[in-house]
């Protein structure tokens, strides 16, 4: 083999010596050259490629050294307002980093493609017929082409999937291969992927940001679209529904926002049209899958399902998992679902099969392999572990299934003697879970990262859908780059670079021909549809409504009484004192951070105001500041990620940049600090207001708003209660008067309309009972009444529901309240005792109306539990 | 012999459950000398949903789901079955088959023996600690005749361990139950399975029911009046050999056979998932007698 791949290289050099020399439109690239390096070198490895090179590096050569940077940094800015992310488990830096793309793709050539392509869609088959023998008949075993405990050993052979008849022609929908070339330019496949293939989303994702960001760079490449693969995606879902229904309904089952692919979920949920679900979103009921929706139970149909399948089912399959629909497995046996990929399917994800492909190919297909696998030993075999173990330090070593806890492959020829050692204990003690690979060197690719034109390791993961009683694989794919010649085993896990695919075509004109890839995403107009919300993307709706009111609220309150606290500082006032501590008061009363203080405590907060201040809108660990709130905030819009439109995104990316940048300011640079509170009522409202128009459906607006509705009156009321109950000195009490109505936003309307000094009852006219204030409780109070009759009716006959009782009696209570009487003051309690009354029952009913609304429509409540007896 | 048996799983709720799912094996399969005759499920609420099915090991299986609110959920069958009077016969053709030997023949490549091998592999519930292998290796000495030595390891964990039905619950690791020497009939099914695979034979779990009710002149049996559980090695060629630790004793007669699998979680009587946010208790009671 070393001496093929010499010949090839020498082929390399001779082939550019009969071109013109590169370097003379390329100059503009050799700043990001390190030394000794040259164009030539990065490219030589594959002679197919070098004219393609070419042309690409002439043109990224005319963007220029300059345009070269900016480009780099706008596909990273474009990649963070798309929000493209992936997560990493345990990650200190938190979930959401943002996924990094070389602006230089992978280059594949039309020859090359089109023999993989043939290899990857006979091995997709041959999954498929291993997977049917395996829940069949299992002729494989009994014909001694495989042993039994490659099959029988392996926890992804799931016995309860057995003897189930599926749907359709294939049971593998999807497939995925990881594949990578060699020294001598030959293709190798080194991992399968069946279970649940992830990366193809990432793919398309990489694509659009390219055609955004540098589309000089297609110029004269002819490179093959993406999209079409998803169409065919989508047919191949339809294509399994349960009695043929032409309209299914199709979900994608997530295992929820912290999974290190969330990110593609959504993405693949938004463009191709399906619903995203978690586990609890589902039930079984009838032997059949529904979708718990604002209007009740909706039938699913098909589930392209990204959670692993033992966690799919806790009644039948991992009993502790929270991520499954009890009783699926019923559904499916019964008929009435069909899952992509099937449970059970991650038993063919499984290296103990490579020694034996080629046996199960002739078995079954009379036909070798026509890419050719990896030179394998499974140690299960006597003679097999013998070699292994003899030749240990030359092989790489991978396990017959993945679990979390461990590496599945392990490169032996690095290692030192006392883990080689351990790793020969344990393929002694197991040894049928072991299997040894010779070690291939693979070739490099170009890339430019971090600044730098340098070869990389480059990891190509392709996807092949199940077509029409065929396969087809996507032209194109999924690169990952690692800088590490050893890392065989490249992971977004450990972090690295993507790239693009470029699968070049022959043809004059590629099928998709100069069409756009968004136009095929779109093109699909029958896709189903429902009238209602799910309940989680419901609820998740109006408690992004309720964050976004509770940030602005403590955000305009600590403002004003920031700037009150400044003023009374700097202008020298001697006697300050009561009016500091009853602003300060008012607001922990308002943020519930007195909760839990004693009454040393409580006084020791108000004698430093700014430590204080500071705490509450910095500190991100204690409920109800402003950080605590803005971080709830975030989480329930991350929660909901597909219904945000790209501008929205890139006003909630900025206020979040912005907003931890506010976190390193220094703590008395009071000006700079009022400043970021400004940026970050501004952003927020140009969330809010960018809703009004963007959000796609009616009632995700509808939710958002009764949900902010809904806070915005809890939090008057609390801060009502704050500055009012209590009765002040006059000048202290003109002061809360004031900052009442400033942090509401109605100092202005109030002078405008009552032309009179501030007075306790008329503030309570204008904040509870004036129906032309949109921020009275009663304007409030009207809209919710108007969005809660136009939620799907659930009650039969004439009964109230919670919610419906509760906004009647609110509405009565406000209605015949007077403010005359709300404002007497009461001598015994030393209060104003009939206003905290009333504002304590507005409290209880808004909150009941809130639990009705969660009762009634998001229904998340029943925890599911495990039944287990012994007897 | 016949045996008439009702079984009966009782859980009471604090709260409302609006739905559950569950999975019963608790109907009786026939196996080389025993034939149910007749047996008959009844529910209390009934279910919505019933489902029948055999699993992968051949178990018979129900699934029912409640899909309406209910505070207390029973499940009673009653079977009747007929154990032949021909004695489990121990072959005489492989009575000295060392241990080692037959394990040599099971794991002969080939079709043969797959369906026993399946059952070597440990699962969480009979995974061995070095302890438990060097408790295994006192009965499987070298050369030692696999039935001779499995007979030895069924009579040591019946000497060396106490019945103690206040102990463990399903989720006791192996190693505390070594460590304090008590258990029920399941701890001891599984550390004898733990045993056997620990020296790379294969050992199956086998969930039944004990005659509760002896004929007036026999001792009763110790059981939990619950069911039962013991373990059955494979001996080669195509024979499952019942032991029963618990009772120090070869089934025959007083054992009936509800199913086996790998380990307990393959056969459970009963499970389930309910959605609730309360509490609940458990009731089961067992009645095993001879008729006719």
């Amino acid at each position: 083999m070393p001496h093929n791949s010499l010949f090839l290289k020498k082929i390399a050099f001779s082939f550019f010596a009969t071109m013109s020399p590169l370097t003379t439109q390329t100059q503009a690239l050799e700043s990001f050259l390190e030394k000794h390096q040259s164009l030539q070198q990065l490219i030589a490895s594959n002679p197919n490629l070098n004219n393609h090179w070419k042309t690409f590096f002439t043109s990224l050569a005319k963007l220029g050294k300059n345009d070269i940077v900016d480009r780099v940094k706008e596909i990273g800015r474009f990649l963070k307002e798309n929000g493209v992310t992936y997560n990493i488990y345990g990650d200190p830096q938190g979930n959401n980093r943002t996924w990094k793309l070389d602006l230089i793709p992978n280059l594949v050539d039309a020859d090359e493609w089109r023999f993989s392509e043939a290899g990857l869609i006979q091995r997709a088959n041959l999954f498929d017929l291993i997977l049917k023998d395996i829940y069949g008949d299992r002729r494989l075993i009994k014909e001694g082409i495989l042993p039994m405990e490659i099959i029988y050993n392996h926890p992804g052979f799931i016995r309860e999937c057995c003897g189930i008849k599926l749907t359709g022609k294939h049971n593998l929908i999807t497939y995925s291969a990881d594949m990578a070339r060699s020294e001598n330019g030959k293709i190798w496949i080194l991992n399968d992927r069946t279970q649940a293939p992830s990366g193809a989303g990432y793919a398309l994702e990489n694509r659009l940001a390219m055609a955004r960001v540098v589309p000089e760079l297609f110029l004269g490449m002819k490179v093959e679209k993406l999209s079409p693969h998803f169409g065919a995606l989508h047919n191949a879902l339809i294509a399994i529904a349960p009695q043929q229904k032409r309209n299914p309904r199709i979900v994608i089952l997530t295992p929820g926002p912290g999974n290190e692919t969330y990110f593609e979920h959504s993405f693949l949920s938004s463009h191709l049209g399906f619903t995203l679900v978690q586990g609890d979103d589902l039930m079984v009921k009838d032997n059949y899958v529904w979708l718990k929706t604002m209007g009740g139970l909706e039938q699913v149909d098909v589930i392209l399902r990204r959670v692993d399948d033992a966690y799919c089912d806790p009644l039948e399959l991992k009993e502790d998992s929270q991520l499954g629909i009890p009783g699926l497995l019923q559904a499916v046996r019964s008929g009435n679902v069909s899952i992509a990929n099937p449970l059970g399917s991650s038993v063919v994800e499984n290296p103990g099969l490579i020694p034996f492909l080629p046996a199960v190919s002739r078995f079954f297909l009379s036909q070798e392999l026509l890419l050719p696998t990896i030179a394998s030993w499974w140690c299960g075999q006597p003679k097999e572990k013998q070699y292994v173990l003899d030749n240990l330090s030359t092989l790489v070593v991978k396990r017959i299934y993945r679990d979390s806890m461990n590496r599945t492959s392990v490169d032996a020829t690095i290692m030192s003697k006392e883990r080689l050692a351990n790793l020969k204990q344990k393929i002694l003690a197991n040894p049928h879970l072991y299997v040894g690979q010779e070690k291939v060197h693979f070739s490099s690719s170009p890339s430019l990262t971090e600044g730098i034109l340098k070869p990389c390791n480059a990891l190509f993961r392709s996807f092949v859908v199940s077509d029409n009683g065929t396969y087809t694989a996507m032209p194109g794919g999924l690169t990952r780059t690692s800088e590490d010649k050893n890392d065989i085993i490249i992971s977004n896990q450990s972090g690295g670079y993507s790239k693009d695919t470029w699968v070049l075509s022959n043809n004059e004109q590629t099928p998709a021909g100069n069409k756009k890839e968004q136009d095929f995403l779109n093109r699909n107009s029958q896709w189903y549809k429902s009238d209602y919300l799910p309940s989680r993307t419901a609820e998740n709706f109006f408690w992004v409504g309720r964050y976004a009111e509770r940030v602005l609220g403590t955000a305009r309150y600590l403002r004003t009484v920031m700037q009150y606290v400044d003023e009374a500082n700097r202008s020298g006032i001697t006697n300050n004192q009561p009016l500091i501590k009853c602003l300060v008061g008012s607001l922990m009363v308002y943020t519930h951070y007195y909760v839990g203080l004693d009454d040393k405590q409580y006084k020791k907060k108000l004698a430093a105001p700014w430590n204080l201040l500071n705490d509450v809108l910095l500190n991100e660990q204690q409920a109800g500041t402003l950080s605590f709130n803005f971080a709830s905030f975030n989480r329930a819009v991350h929660s909901e990620r597909d219904q945000w439109s790209t501008d929205t995104w890139r006003v909630l990316r900025e206020t979040e940049d912005a907003w931890k940048n506010t976190k390193k300011l220094r703590k008395n640079s009071h000006y700079k600090l009022l400043n970021e509170i400004d940026r970050l009522i501004t952003g927020l409202m140009a969330f809010i207001s960018l809703n009004r128009e963007s959000i796609n459906r009616e009632q995700g607006w509808i939710l958002l708003d009764t949900g902010r509705k809904t806070e915005q009156m809890l939090l008057l009321i609390t801060m009502l209660k704050a500055a009012l109950v209590p009765i002040n000195d006059e000048p202290i009490a003109y002061v809360m008067h004031e900052a009442l109505l400033k942090s509401n936003e109605n100092l202005v309307n109030y002078r405008y309309k009552y032309k009179a000094h501030l007075q306790m009852h008329l503030v309570l006219d204008l904040l509870v009972l004036d129906p032309n204030n949109p921020r009275s409780l009663l304007h409030q109070l009207e809209r919710l009444q108007v969005y809660i009759k136009g939620l799907p009716k659930t009650t039969t006959g004439h009964k109230l529901s919670q919610q419906e009782r509760c906004l009647l009696e609110a509405y009565t209570l406000l209605r015949l309240a007077e403010v005359d009487q709300l404002s007497q003051p009461d001598l015994t309690t030393k209060t104003h005792h009939n206003l905290d009354v009333f504002l304590g029952r507005m409290n209880d009913l808004i909150k009941g109306i809130s639990e009705g609304l969660t009762k009634t429509y998001f229904k998340h409540a029943q925890k599911q539990q495990q039944l287990i007896s012994r007897g | 012999m016949n045996y008439q048996i009702i079984h009966t799983t009782r859980y009471r709720y604090n709260q409302t459950v609006s739905l559950c799912h569950n999975i019963a094996r608790i109907l009786i399969r026939d196996t080389d000398n025993q034939h149910c005759h007749h047996s008959e499920v009844s529910f209390t609420p009934q279910p919505d949903i019933i489902n029948e099915y055999e699993d992968f090991f051949g178990n018979k299986v129900i699934y029912f789901a409640i899909q309406h609110e209910h505070r207390e959920l029973s499940v009673t069958v009653r079977s009747m079955v007929e154990k032949n009077t021909v004695a489990t016969k121990v072959g005489n053709l492989f009575d000295n088959l060392p241990w080692e030997e037959a394990r040599k023949i099971i794991l002969q490549p080939g079709y043969k023996h797959t369906d026993a091998r399946q059952f070597i592999p440990v699962t969480k519930a009979t995974t061995p600690t070095p302890e438990i292998v060097t408790y295994a290796l006192q009965s499987f000495t070298v050369g030692r005749p696999i039935i001779e030595a499995a007979h030895d390891l069924m009579t040591r964990i019946f000497t060396d361990f106490t019945f103690d039905n206040t102990f463990s619950t399903i989720a006791t690791p192996l190693q505390e139950v070594m460590d304090a020497k008590k258990g029920v009939c399941q701890d001891f099914a599984h550390l004898a399975i733990a045993c056997l695979r620990s020296v790379g034979l294969p050992a199956r779990y086998v969930s039944g029911y004990l005659e509760t009710v002896p004929p007036p002149d026999k001792q009763k049996l110790v059981g939990m009046d619950a069911s039962h559980a013991w373990f059955e090695i494979y001996v080669p060629e195509h024979r499952w050999l019942p032991f029963d630790p618990t009772n120090n004793m070869i089934p025959a007669q007083q054992h009936i056979t509800i199913g086996w699998g790998r380990d307990f979680t393959d056969v459970s009587p009963l499970k389930g998932v309910v959605f609730s946010s309360g509490k609940h208790d458990l009731k089961v009671s067992v009645d095993v007698r001879r008729v006719g």
